[in-house]
């Protein structure tokens, strides 16, 4: 999966709009970022990667650059 | 509330509330058909269990349609069933949005069909013992609250909690009793993997909403042989809740 398509999923995990998400934002400045949308996400990366998360893992990320770097050694180029 | 010379079937047997009811229904007197699909795992519940002779059974529960042919097979070999005691089980904590309808099929399947189908295999002529039989489903508070994160699942706890009443007045004829217990949170392998989809936050507000705090295994295995025993000889078609002030609220 590149950089660019782990977006896309993020963004239809959170139900933002298309292309919306660039990679910078922090979650309070994300509309539906909340318990649920981190619920999803948790379903998303298990079900894409195949790796279960923690939630505590990402109790500490402020914003989609913390969720990035998480994946970071999964993603392609 | 002792159950000599009772033969008791536990699904999920292998761990958590299974597990913990199986060894206090031993300490009771009863004689176990331990199920579950991990042959290591159920040996090593049965070698936790006091008396015997005990039995271990596997099975894929998910494979509904194959349970009450089976159910005959192992009454055969040990001999009638007394009690029936489903605690196998899964959980699931997405929002619906991302929840695939096959995980929405997949843990009714296990949660609600394999129950109907037990129920159809205990109940067969020569399985369920003549002097009658006690059923008992794992519900959950679930099926009477919600929670976001748990519509599928509370689909399939509120399922039990119907389908406890209705069975429960169609076979009384038949001399079975049918029940359910409603816990809420259990310290066992399924909360550690539903708190994994949880902030620390969330995971506190819900231990909060505990008055008397997270519950034991032990606990609900005392309700489910107090229910399956004697002491549950007028008992029938309900839902014993057991959540430590959780659904008082």
């Amino acid at each position: 999966m590149t950089r660019q398509q782990f977006l896309s999923k993020l963004e239809s995990a959170i139900e933002a709009d298309e292309g919306s998400i660039q990679g910078t934002e922090k979650f309070v400045e994300l509309e539906r970022w909340d318990s649920l949308a981190v619920m999803a996400f948790i379903a998303m990366v298990d079900e894409e990667f195949g790796v279960s998360f923690p939630a505590t893992k990402i109790a500490a990320a402020t914003g989609v650059g913390d969720l990035l770097e998480l994946v970071e050694d999964k993603l392609a180029g | 509330m002792e159950l000599v010379g009772r033969r008791i079937l536990v699904t999920g047997g292998s761990s958590g509330i299974g597990r913990e009811t199986s060894i206090l229904l031993s300490r009771l007197g009863a004689e176990l058909v331990i199920v579950g699909r991990n042959p290591e795992r159920l040996e090593a519940t049965r070698s936790r269990l006091e008396g015997g002779p005990h039995h271990v059974e596997e099975i894929d529960l998910s494979d509904a349609i194959k349970i009450p042919d089976w159910f005959k097979s192992v009454s055969k070999k040990v001999g009638t069933v007394h009690g029936l005691v489903h605690s196998a089980g899964t959980q699931l904590t997405k929002p619906l949005r991302v929840t695939s309808l096959n995980e929405i099929e997949e843990t009714m399947r296990i949660n609600v069909v394999a129950a109907l189908s037990l129920v159809k295999g205990f109940r067969q002529k020569g399985v369920v013992d003549a002097q009658g039989g006690s059923v008992v489903f794992l519900s959950s508070v679930m099926g009477l609250v919600g929670q976001a994160g748990q519509a599928t699942y509370s689909a399939t706890k509120g399922a039990l909690v119907s389908l406890t009443k209705s069975l429960a007045l169609e076979l009384a004829r038949e001399k079975i009793r049918v029940n359910s217990v409603a816990p809420a949170m259990v310290r066992t392998e399924m909360m550690d993997t539903m708190f994994q989809s949880l902030l620390p936050e969330q995971v506190a507000a819900i231990v909060s909403m505990h008055p008397l705090g997270i519950g034991t295994a032990e606990d609900v295995a005392n309700a489910i042989a107090f229910l399956l025993a004697d002491s549950g000889r007028w008992i029938t078609g309900t839902t014993l809740v057991i959540d430590g002030g959780y659904t008082a609220h």
